[in-house]
């Protein structure tokens, strides 16, 4: 998952980044308005983060183009008043929930998963497609009830995965939402990671839940549940 | 021009010197114009006095005697010359007192009966009125003969009375532009001297002498100071609301300190101490919001026009629509069209948003926000009315709930102060009630009836 985090005041700013990234999350940075408008712009993002007291720009501004240029990624805003006023302008201009400050990391956690199930069309916690189930708050994945030990990468994969179910997705795409600028996209890791996941979700063979698309990507094949 | 007397100063003055410059130069042509007339009408009496002497001698020619009517034509450079001319344009005659000069040539020769007066300068460089007349003279028995009589004045008399007229008509009109305008300047103190009491005034509410403007002001001035009075009204009561919310804040600040100086004092275990930093810390937090909510509200606004209430519950009810899109809770609005709040809008958003998000967070699918008009004793009242379908709130917990930063289910994410918020918007800011009970939903129902004028 990428997220973009648009926040001007230095400490709040690399605390959040450091427990996106613990989390799993690729995280982008932006402490002024354009900025993170051209990253929001650019970049492949899943969901963004902006504080609307922004030096530079109003954090309103910068929704409203995003939404205006057809993005549609989802939106949480920071905001330190928490009058009615400044939410509702928010949530008009486009953003999809709000978070008052200060607020604990978990909170703000936890709404961000809530926006990116959302957008997956996702309305529980747990995906359940078939005998498998992923949870999105206590990261665990099980297979027909039994807990299934995943790595840190493999879960960020399955999670993205799961949460598309049903639609192709390429490599480029996979590699774009799940690592950091810097880290290594060798496609290579990709084929391990998916093929340590058919493994280990498909232990003999039958369900083959990842189905490999050649030339297109993979899809997550299994039905979602009901609900 | 920063003044209103400095305006209408300039402007009056301008118009003024407009007009009395007009009338002057308007006056003064009429007079140049009269008096020409009369040297005219002089001159024409001299050349018939002229005719009234002439003779024809001998040879058919004319003359005029030695001794003439009109003693200056004999006195040399008297200032009245005359002299005559035949039809060839040939000099006849000339007054004496011309000693050798000669008029300028003006003008030729016309037919008989004509006059003709022109001012002209003479070639020594004197001015000079002129007038000619021409006769046809019966020299002999049907034998007639044109000649052309030219009496002139030196313009020295017609100067000294234009200049003498002109300095008194200047004069005059100049005191009177000074008087007219001291008499202005008297009316403009005069008729502005209620602006300058209503700033001294404002002065003295500033510097805390006076408390409201006095109300003996001319009619035009009634609606700004009768304004004036209900912002420095309103502007009073804001400041004590900002001073007791500052005093409310520290006091309750100091409860938490106080728990966290114990535990420190008291050698408790770091375990201990690590809860009840995050105990305190968080109700500290939970205080100063509450506080920066409450210091936030505006009040009724006296001058305010009134704001429609149904757009505004529409939107607040959008905006957690969107927040809550997950549960898919039906989210209803019954509130006429023109049902209005006289007020901040912000207050209304504070006090809507709060009800409608603490009733989303209970109810299990429906929310409704009703709110109509009402009227307590001809004053205007709203009442504002948010119901669920969720558990409800137990009588023995209202009370709780209305406390201070108290958290019904703190469970559920937000923060617990919105009804206190809602509370004190409503009982310490627009004088109303808040009431919690049940509804016909089978959950909570919170009203809230708000008034815009103290009782």
């Amino acid at each position: 998952m990428r997220i973009l985090i648009i926040e001007d005041e230095a400490p709040l700013l690399e605390r959040v980044t450091a427990q996106l990234r613990e989390q799993g999350y690729a995280v982008d940075t932006a402490a002024e308005g354009r900025t993170g408008l051209y990253l929001g712009q650019e970049y492949p993002l899943d969901a963004a983060i902006v504080d609307l007291g922004l030096p530079d720009m109003p954090g309103i501004e910068v929704i409203r183009r995003w939404r205006a240029d057809g993005r549609k990624f989802p939106i949480l805003i920071l905001t330190a008043r928490g009058r009615w006023q400044d939410k509702v302008e928010g949530l008009e201009a486009g953003a999809d929930d709000y978070l008052v400050k200060p607020f604990y990391t978990e909170e703000l956690l936890a709404r961000l998963r809530a926006l990116i199930r959302r957008t997956g069309g996702w309305t529980q916690t747990v995906l359940d497609c078939g005998p498998v189930a992923l949870d999105i708050g206590a990261q665990q994945v099980t297979l027909a009830g039994q807990p299934v030990e995943v790595t840190a990468y493999e879960y960020k994969l399955l999670e993205y995965l799961m949460l598309h179910a049903g639609t192709v997705i390429s490599k480029t795409e996979l590699t774009e939402h799940l690592y950091q600028e810097d880290e290594d996209r060798d496609s290579n890791v990709l084929e391990v990671l998916v093929g340590r996941l058919r493994r280990k979700l498909d232990p003999d063979r039958t369900l083959n839940p990842i189905e490999t698309l050649r030339g297109r990507g993979y899809r997550f094949r299994l039905e979602r549940a009901a609900g | 021009m920063h003044s209103f007397s400095g305006r209408l100063l300039i402007a009056a003055s301008v118009v003024l010197a407009a007009f009395l410059g007009l009338t002057g130069l308007i006056l003064d042509r009429a007079f140049q114009d009269s008096a020409r007339a009369a040297v005219q009408d002089r001159l024409q009496v001299q050349v018939y006095m002229l005719l009234g002497v002439v003779d024809v001698d001998a040879f058919n020619r004319l003359t005029l005697p030695k001794a003439l009517p009109e003693a200056r034509f004999s006195t040399p450079d008297s200032g009245l010359y005359a002299d005559v001319m035949d039809a060839s344009g040939h000099l006849v005659w000339r007054s004496p007192s011309l000693l050798g000069r000669a008029l300028p040539f003006f003008p030729a020769v016309r037919n008989p009966g004509d006059t003709q007066f022109a001012p002209l300068e003479s070639a020594e460089g004197d001015l000079l009125f002129l007038l000619a007349f021409t006769v046809s003279w019966e020299v002999a028995p049907n034998q007639y003969q044109l000649y052309t009589f030219r009496v002139a004045e030196t313009q020295w008399n017609y100067l000294d009375q234009l200049w003498s007229f002109r300095r008194s008509l200047w004069g005059w009109l100049l005191a009177a532009t000074g008087v007219l305008l001291a008499v202005q300047g008297l009316i403009l103190r005069w008729s502005l001297r209620p602006l300058r009491r209503v700033a001294a005034e404002v002065t003295e509410i500033e510097s805390g002498q006076r408390l409201e403007l006095s109300s003996n002001y001319p009619d035009e001035l009634q609606p700004l100071t009768a304004n004036l009075n209900t912002l420095v009204r309103q502007g009073r009561t804001l400041l004590e609301r900002y001073r007791n919310a500052l005093g409310d804040l520290a006091h309750s600040l100091k409860t938490p300190l106080a728990v966290l100086r114990n535990a420190l004092e008291n050698g408790a275990s770091p375990e201990e101490l690590r809860q009840a930093l995050i105990e305190q810390v968080e109700r500290m937090n939970r205080t100063v919001d509450y506080q920066l909510q409450r210091a936030a509200a505006s009040g009724p606004i006296a001058l305010s026009v009134p704001l429609p209430v149904a757009p505004l519950t529409r939107r607040i009810l959008d905006s957690l629509a969107k927040v809550y899109a997950e549960r898919a809770l039906s989210l209803h609005s019954e509130v006429a069209a023109t049902t209005a709040f006289y007020g901040d809008e912000g207050d209304l958003m504070e006090i809507l948003g709060n009800l409608a998000d603490n009733a989303c967070k209970w109810a299990r699918r429906q929310v409704v926000v009703r709110a109509w008009p009402a009227e307590d004793d001809g004053r205007a009242e709203l009442i504002v009315e948010v119901e669920d379908d969720g558990p409800g709130i137990p009588a023995e917990q209202a009370p709780l709930l209305l406390n201070r930063g108290q958290r019904a289910d703190p469970m559920v994410a937000g923060h617990g102060i919105g009804l206190a918020v809602v509370r004190d918007l409503v009982e310490e800011v627009y004088y109303g009630r808040l009431e919690i009970g049940y509804g016909a939903l089978g959950g909570a129902k919170v009203r809230a009836r708000l008034r815009f004028q103290a009782r």
